[in-house]
């Protein structure tokens, strides 16, 4: 009786491993999401048609008030043709002119977003959005800027965080 | 058995016992160690290690402990544990794109984490504590994480109505209503369906040889390079009608059904023969046509191919088909009854009623049936001789079958309930219950809604869907809008989040029913939030336009935007149906908190009228976007004849606050004094121009620019 206890305790105690370390497996089936997915929405390089920007959902709400409110006069093309810019003295800038803009902080295209060019004595031309459209749309209006930007944007202030996590 | 046995054994038995008792704890160990390794608290001491590296680490660990955080609302059944690892949702200071995930902070959206969750809107499993059980199918859980680029989907499982902010999913519900998917699907909260033409007369219309070349050879066409193409030319249009596959006898039969449909004699009618006689032989017959043609702004509804610089597009509107070869396809007799009267061929038409002269209609008829024409389009096909008794019952069984009772009507026969599977919960589907055949595709949801759209029997051998064309985005836009279909809510209080649809709709009594029925007003200009985008906003129109105005240019559509091409058709409206209509909208379509008899005309004075001029010219630089004499922007409507056109009360009010007026439109609102709103206002009713311009002088322009372009 006992040698057959002997005999079996062995068995016994590797089965009840296998069955514990059994339940360590992963079951989960790792789908890759195309790349494009994952973005929210995009916007093709005002530069180069074939390349996409990639926009966040800041953005692209950005993207949706500059396209109703802003295009007529910061870009060449409108989505009913013919653009106003050129009718404007002095000519506004392109929304991704980063030679123009990147120099400006984000607190300065609020402002003049906001109240307009002759409350900070740029052209009257620009009128005034800030009772037209939310604080949340104009920071997105400029958060559509920094992303298309041309050169490249590069936000002021100490360097990112080195620190990188396991994605 | 001797002592000494017993002894060795028990040995070996304790020994055995040892080794048994040190696994059986190492096994109980794996518990803890595994909880102590557990990939959540890896994020959670990570973040520790990542805020001390940020200014504000105190704020960034206000909240910290080494548990798992979950938000938990019973009544809409949400659990979720997202925040254990995406610690920084709420921190503003985590905003930007440097943050490595999943410590970034969630963009302001309208709704808060704390009163929504995460798989409200993102799906996954929110109880989950590991990373690929919550982003990912399992195989307990087949509700994954919708990618992002389909988020809007989520927003339209409860808004019902379109939201300006999702301009993906708004775009998706209208391509799903344009193109009739509703014919064969059940599907949820869309507009009515818009359905194909009934086909009860077709026979008289069109040969039996020209609906077997459209059934063999759609219009669109998808090019190697994905471009799009009706006819030969390229569009950015989408086409309505699919093409099916069909065998070439199948075709026959079809097409012979068809042709034998002749419902509704013709209303034939003959052209004054002294205006034939007169035109006939005039060589300016079809060019003066042409004109015409172009006056009544038929291409404001209808594309067509031009040639421009050796370049052939497409231009026109999409309301109706495309007319590049309509002479080709209907018969002289069928044209003219149709221009005459559209609705006597199919109640449902669109197309407005003109006045028309014997002149014009000869005229704009010569033209089509010369200019608009391919002689290659009825070429090099089979000879199908008169319809068979035999092909005719074999075409009537297919029209049902293949599915083309489901958008087309003939002989009263209502349409097929039911065609296709209804799709009203597909968004909620797992991925176990989707036939994905021998697809070569990923085994999800939105691989599967894309595979099955861009190539339906690619997934389903069987399938009787017939082939679409799309472009990327509008593939896009249609998967999220199907997305969005989830079903009922399954829990009550998930009911009462729903923002279900505004009904609407714009009954008008009368006189003016008539004329609004007539010209199909509707078809382009919106009245409290029915009818068409094409076209200005009317809403309000009477308390916008003044009478006289209305009625003029009723009679004489001109341009009031600078830049966009003219798209108000020449009615050739009867001065007695301009005055009815300029009448009620005058009376009954008005914004009720204007009083037109508010503001006096009379009480401004020359010098408020030159202080207006000055604001407008110099303090706000109106200019900008809008044209007075040669000068000024494109942006805004021209003001040249703003004293004629606009109402005083309603140039007030506009001024005080644009947006109460029309909500999208991009006029900014501004801190105008009282004194200034009046000033600006006695200048611009100084401004008129002459009343009754040339009929013809420019083909340029109207279009709400603001509304119809910009959605």
């Amino acid at each position: 009786m006992k040698a057959k206890l002997l005999k079996t305790a062995p068995l016994v105690c590797t089965v009840f491993c296998v069955l514990t370390l059994s339940g360590c497996k992963k079951t989960a089936v790792v789908v890759n999401p195309d790349a494009a997915f994952g973005a929210y929405d995009t916007e093709p390089d005002w530069n180069d048609s074939s390349k996409l920007v990639k926009l966040g959902y800041q953005e692209s709400q950005g993207k949706r008030v500059f396209y109703q409110y802003c295009v007529w006069c910061h870009a060449d093309a409108t989505p009913a043709g013919p653009s106003n810019r050129s009718n404007v003295t002095p000519m506004p800038p392109l929304l991704n002119d980063g030679e123009k803009l990147n120099g400006e902080s984000d607190q300065y295209l609020q402002n003049i977003i906001t109240l307009g060019g002759s409350a900070l004595g740029r052209s009257a031309m620009m009128p005034p959005y800030g009772k037209t459209l939310s604080p949340d749309e104009i920071e997105a209006v400029i958060a559509f800027t920094r992303v298309i930007a041309q050169p490249a944007y590069q936000k002021p202030g100490r360097p990112s965080s080195q620190y990188t996590t396991k994605e | 058995m001797p002592a000494e046995d017993m002894g060795k054994l028990s040995e070996r038995l304790r020994l055995t016992f040892a080794l048994s008792t040190v696994a059986c704890v190492l096994v109980l160990a794996i518990s803890p160690v595994k909880d102590f390794r557990a990939e959540w608290k890896h994020y959670k001491r990570s973040f520790v290690k990542f805020a001390q590296g940020r200014p504000d680490t105190k704020k960034l660990l206000a909240d910290y402990s080494l548990s798992i955080d979950q938000v938990w609302l019973p009544g809409m059944n949400v659990t979720d544990r997202c925040t254990t690892c995406h610690q920084g949702i709420t921190q503003p200071s985590l905003a930007d794109v440097s943050v490595p995930q999943p410590f970034r902070a969630h963009p302001p959206i309208p709704h808060n984490v704390r009163d929504w969750g995460c798989t409200v809107c993102h799906r996954g499993q929110g109880p989950a504590t590991e990373v690929a059980e919550a982003h990912e199918t399992t195989l307990a859980w087949e509700q994954p994480i919708l990618p992002a680029h389909f988020l809007q989907a989520s927003c339209g499982s409860c808004h019902q109505a379109d939201l300006t902010e999702t301009p993906q999913l708004t775009r998706g519900r209208e391509l799903l209503t344009r193109l009739n998917c509703q014919g064969c699907h059940k599907l949820n909260n869309l507009d009515r369906p818009m359905l194909g033409p009934d086909l009860s007369s077709v026979g008289n219309k069109v040969t039996r040889e020209w609906i077997y070349k459209w059934l063999k050879d759609p219009r669109t066409e998808l090019d190697k390079d994905g471009n799009v193409s009706v006819n030969g030319y390229e569009s950015g249009d989408e086409s309505r009608m699919p093409k099916f596959r069909l065998k070439d006898e199948e075709i026959r039969a079809i097409s012979a059904f068809l042709s034998v449909q002749k419902a509704k004699p013709i209303e034939t009618y003959k052209i004054n023969p002294a205006v034939v006689a007169a035109w006939s032989k005039k060589p300016d017959l079809i060019s003066d046509g042409e004109v015409r043609f172009r006056q009544m702004m038929c291409t404001t509804c209808h594309p067509l191919a031009v040639t421009r610089a050796g370049e052939t597009k497409l231009i026109g509107g999409n309301i109706g088909p495309e007319l590049t070869k309509v002479g080709s396809k209907v018969s002289e007799e069928w044209l003219v009854a149709w221009l005459r009267n559209p609705q006597a061929y199919l109640p449902h038409a669109n197309m407005p009623r003109y006045g028309w002269s014997d002149e014009d209609l000869y005229k704009v008829s010569q033209y089509v049936m010369d200019k608009l024409t391919d002689s290659d389009l009825l070429a090099n096909l089979p000879q199908l001789g008169a319809a068979t008794n035999e092909e005719v019952k074999t075409g009537s069984r297919l029209f049902t079958e293949k599915g083309c009772a489901s958008c087309h009507a003939v002989n009263g026969e209502g349409r097929q309930k039911d065609f296709g599977p209804d799709l009203t919960a597909l968004g909620a589907k797992n991925a176990s219950e989707l036939e994905f055949s021998k697809a070569k595709i990923d085994h999800n949801l939105v691989s599967y809604i894309q595979a099955k759209l861009q190539d339906p029997v690619a997934v389903n051998p069987a399938a009787r869907m017939p082939q679409y064309i799309w472009s990327q985005p509008d593939l896009e836009a249609v998967t999220t809008a199907l997305l969005s279909q989830t079903g009922p809510p399954s829990t009550s209080a998930l009911q009462h989040l729903v923002v279900p649809k505004k009904d609407v709709s714009f009954q008008v009594v009368g006189a003016f029913a008539q004329i609004y029925e007539r010209y199909k007003c509707y078809a382009c200009h919106r009245f409290n939030g029915y009818g068409g985008t094409l076209a200005p906003d009317l809403s309000y129109e009477g308390s916008r336009a003044q009478k006289k105005w209305v009625a003029d240019f009723l009679k004489n559509p001109q341009t009031i935007r600078p830049t966009l091409t003219l798209r108000m058709p020449q009615f050739n409206m009867p001065d007695k149906d301009a005055a009815i209509a300029a009448e009620y909208l005058s009376m009954a379509v008005q914004k009720p908190d204007i009083d037109p008899e508010s503001v006096d005309a009379h009480q401004f004075t020359p010098a408020m009228a030159s202080m207006g001029k000055q604001l407008y010219e110099v303090k706000y630089q109106c200019q900008s976007c809008h044209t007075i004499g040669a000068t000024g922007g494109y942006v805004g409507p021209s003001l040249n004849n703003a004293g004629n056109w606009l109402t005083p009360a309603w140039i007030e009010a506009w001024l005080r606050n644009p947006q109460a007026l029309q909500p999208d439109t991009i006029e900014p609102r501004r801190n105008f004094t009282e004194e200034e709103i009046k000033a600006l206002t006695a200048y611009l009713m100084t401004l008129h121009v002459g009343i009754k311009p040339e009929t013809s002088k420019s083909a340029a322009s109207t279009l709400a620019v603001a509304q119809g372009v910009s959605r």
